[in-house]
């Protein structure tokens, strides 16, 4: 049988004016198919409306606006590809764009330990849920706060080079946000500590769904408990890992408030971001189509590495058996 | 009812002019103030109504610029000079040269008026202004074995002190006012030039320029100030003097309160003295500046409400409730200001009140700013993190100016 659109369930029969199953009358042409298609639209229109408006439309607008120059004062002014050529030699942009690259590495770390939380949490245990409540609690702190804190305990007379000090691990105070080969890392850190709970609970629900039966057949057959581990749960939970790795990427590759709050972008560039430097180059410079084809160049890489993560993770989930 | 409607204005016809008003930070410590001022303007013009709206320091420009792209922008706004310039560079402002007349111009001191003067034309009109003075902790100075009533009075002394006192209690000195672009002040205080006298070429790449940073980098190494300085600025500053980990702050006089309210046991330890002026024996006013935006509805009222805010009564006013100076001649004379009183708060006004003759504002006024701050920012940086010798960093800089200016 034809499958209705979207996925509805196909009208019962002898409804409509088309007697059930002659051929050439899709479900849509009786006036009760096309009653629920539009049903279907009306349910969509609201979530529609949200997202033509606040994101077709800045999309589209955005990228319009890449093509010009624009101080938001004067009338924008068409200057082709003008914006993509300059960014080639600016060396802003180079730095901004490795700085985000780079930051791309808190993605496995995150998710690896995300992974390991989630299994530890993933069990019935008294207090448990209080556990995982308090791993949640970042997420939902507001970042300028959890920047302001981080700061606090990086700082030179902070905890934590306190207690490294105190443990005679250290001969002087680290100064984790004030050095440029540290900066970056240290604030990457604070990425990783805030999502751990929002990962830990994607992974938790994709480790409900995974049928206990496998595990237990791995281990009658003989499988220890790192190999239940590799073989069976990590495939099972590709779908999951897809998800998480994607989304984490994207969000590493858009951090803006950690770096805003904790380092203003430096020592020396050291943590100069490409939306820190959209931010600079359109509410600092001015220069709104310069930041716009900023956007569009970070947007490409985006959706390229959204690409590859699909290419990389989609076998998996229960089609891996 | 009628006398009643007729009597509570319902009936009365709309204003001519809405007078938008935008202010940084004045809520809640002045709301009264100027709520007064809009009060006594408004029952002087009753066909012009004022909407006040007070922004954090933060977020006014890009505030501004999204108001003034969705039409509906302030009439009169508040921004220092950087702000000023920046905004006057994208042709937003109304050139107050031309709107104010020269018997009003002339009463606001030369000096301060010229702070936002770019391609021939001024784009504020100046409010108020805060010198920075010296203020030190006594305790820190006594445990280090200096006289807490023989403050440094010149840059040279006031290194020296840092240094003292760094090594005696471990407690920084100082934080040098050295982030993003500050060290341009810091090169003028020292009676260095930024450009040549036709200002078409930057000059701060000289014999005399590599020594002042490189005084300041060795400083760096040496850790006689804090790792974060670079980044933090004044915020920081205040931040540690107030919790007894920074022996000298100079900053504004207006940041004390701040220390007053957050540490009550440092801020009775604090005195206060003049700026350590260095070899330039010039000193750096930051100014608050009342500014027109060109796509304003009511240019000429709202110039003359800038005025009126800026005018000599009603800047004494306000300076009798913070410590600020007035940019006005006539409210500078007044003898407020040289009333020293008991506190360090009244210390502080009849200091700063002397250096306003010596004072100006140090802000470079460059085209392409956001491109040359930039680049000084970066030159500067990579020589304090030693990955450029002073020279190298400031050749960098310079040639990066003289090809943009």
């Amino acid at each position: 049988m034809e499958r209705p659109p979207l996925g509805l369930p196909a009208p019962p029969a002898g409804q409509g004016p088309h007697p059930a199953g002659s051929p050439g009358a899709p479900p849509s042409a009786s006036p009760a198919g096309r009653r629920r298609i539009l049903t279907a639209y009306l349910f969509l229109l609201p979530a529609l409306a949200l997202l033509a408006t606040f994101t077709f439309y800045p999309v589209i607008f955005g990228t319009a606006l890449s093509l010009f120059e624009y101080n938001i004062i004067s009338p924008p002014r068409f200057v082709g590809l003008g914006n993509f050529r300059r960014l080639a030699a600016d060396r802003y942009f180079w730095i901004a764009l490795g700085n985000s690259v780079r930051y791309l590495a808190v993605v496995p770390v995150l998710q690896g330990c995300a992974i390991l939380l989630a299994l530890w949490v993933h069990r019935s245990a008294r207090g448990i849920g209080w556990l995982r409540a308090a791993y949640y609690l970042p997420v939902v702190t507001s970042i300028v706060v959890v920047g302001i804190l981080w700061r606090w305990l990086y700082d030179d007379a902070g905890l934590i080079n306190f207690v490294l000090l105190r443990l005679g691990l250290a001969r002087g105070p680290i100064h984790w946000l004030a050095s440029p080969g540290i900066a970056l890392y240290a604030v990457m850190f604070v990425t990783l500590w805030k999502g751990l709970g929002y990962y830990m609970v994607i992974y938790l629900v994709g480790l409900e769904a995974i049928p206990p039966g496998y595990a237990e057949a791995a281990a009658i057959d003989g499988a220890g408990a790192l190999q239940r581990l590799w073989r069976v749960t990590l495939p099972l939970l590709r779908p999951s890992i897809l998800l998480a790795a994607t989304l984490s990427a994207i969000s590493a590759l858009r951090v803006f408030e950690e770096v805003y709050v904790m380092t203003g972008g430096g020592p020396v560039y050291a943590t100069y971001t490409m939306f820190y430097y959209m931010f600079d180059q359109a509410f600092g410079a001015l220069h709104m189509g310069y930041a716009a084809a900023l956007g569009v160049v970070l947007a490409v890489v985006t959706i390229g590495l959204s690409m590859l993560s699909f290419r990389l993770l989609r076998e998996g989930g229960l089609s891996y058996y | 009812m009628l006398v009643l409607l007729l009597s509570s204005g319902a009936w009365a016809s709309p204003p001519r002019a809405r007078i938008e008003f935008w202010t940084i930070s004045l809520q809640p410590f002045f709301t009264g103030y100027v709520q007064g001022l809009i009060a006594a303007y408004e029952r002087a013009h009753p066909d012009v109504q004022i909407r006040w709206i007070d922004v954090p320091p933060q977020t006014i420009e890009q505030k501004l610029l999204a108001a003034i792209a969705g039409g509906v922008g302030p009439e009169v706004v508040n921004l220092n000079t950087e702000g000023t310039l920046r905004m006057a560079e994208a042709r937003a402002l109304v050139d107050m040269d031309g709107a104010v007349p020269p018997a009003a111009r002339g009463r606001y001191f030369p000096n301060i008026w010229s702070s936002t003067r770019s391609g021939g034309a001024a784009y504020g009109i100046p409010w108020y202004v805060v010198p920075n003075v010296l203020a030190y902790n006594r305790a820190l100075f006594r445990r280090a074995g200096l006289d807490p009533a023989r403050p440094p009075a010149s840059e040279e002394a006031f290194v020296q002190a840092a240094t003292a006192i760094k090594a005696r209690t471990g407690v920084y000195g100082f934080m040098p006012n050295i982030d993003g672009i500050r060290f341009l002040r810091v090169f003028q205080e020292e009676g260095l030039s930024i450009l040549a006298p036709d200002r078409r070429r930057a000059v701060f790449n000289s014999a005399a320029h590599v020594r002042v940073l490189a005084r300041y980098v060795a400083l760096f190494k040496q850790d006689l100030f804090p790792a974060d300085t670079l980044q933090r600025g004044y915020l920081g500053a205040t931040e540690r003097y107030a919790a007894g980990q920074l022996a000298m702050l100079t900053t504004g006089p207006q940041f004390l309160l701040r220390v007053r309210a957050d540490s009550p046991d440092v801020y009775r330890e604090t005195a206060v003295a003049p700026y350590p002026l260095g070899p330039g024996r010039v000193l750096d006013l930051p100014t608050m500046e009342l500014d027109v935006p060109l796509a304003s509805r009511h240019r000429r009222e709202a110039v003359d409400f800038a005025l009126y805010v800026t005018d000599d009564a009603n800047q004494l006013a306000f300076c009798h409730l913070v410590v600020v100076f007035p940019s006005t001649r006539a409210a500078a004379a007044d003898p407020y200001f040289t009333r020293a009183g008991q506190s360090p708060e009244d210390r502080a006004r009849a200091i700063a009140a002397g250096e306003l003759g010596t004072a100006r504002d140090l802000t470079v006024v460059v085209p392409h700013s956001d491109e040359l701050y930039r680049a000084f920012r970066e030159a500067v940086e990579q020589a304090f993190y030693g990955r450029m010798t002073p020279q190298q960093a400031l050749d960098w800089a310079v040639k990066e100016w003289n090809a943009r200016l």
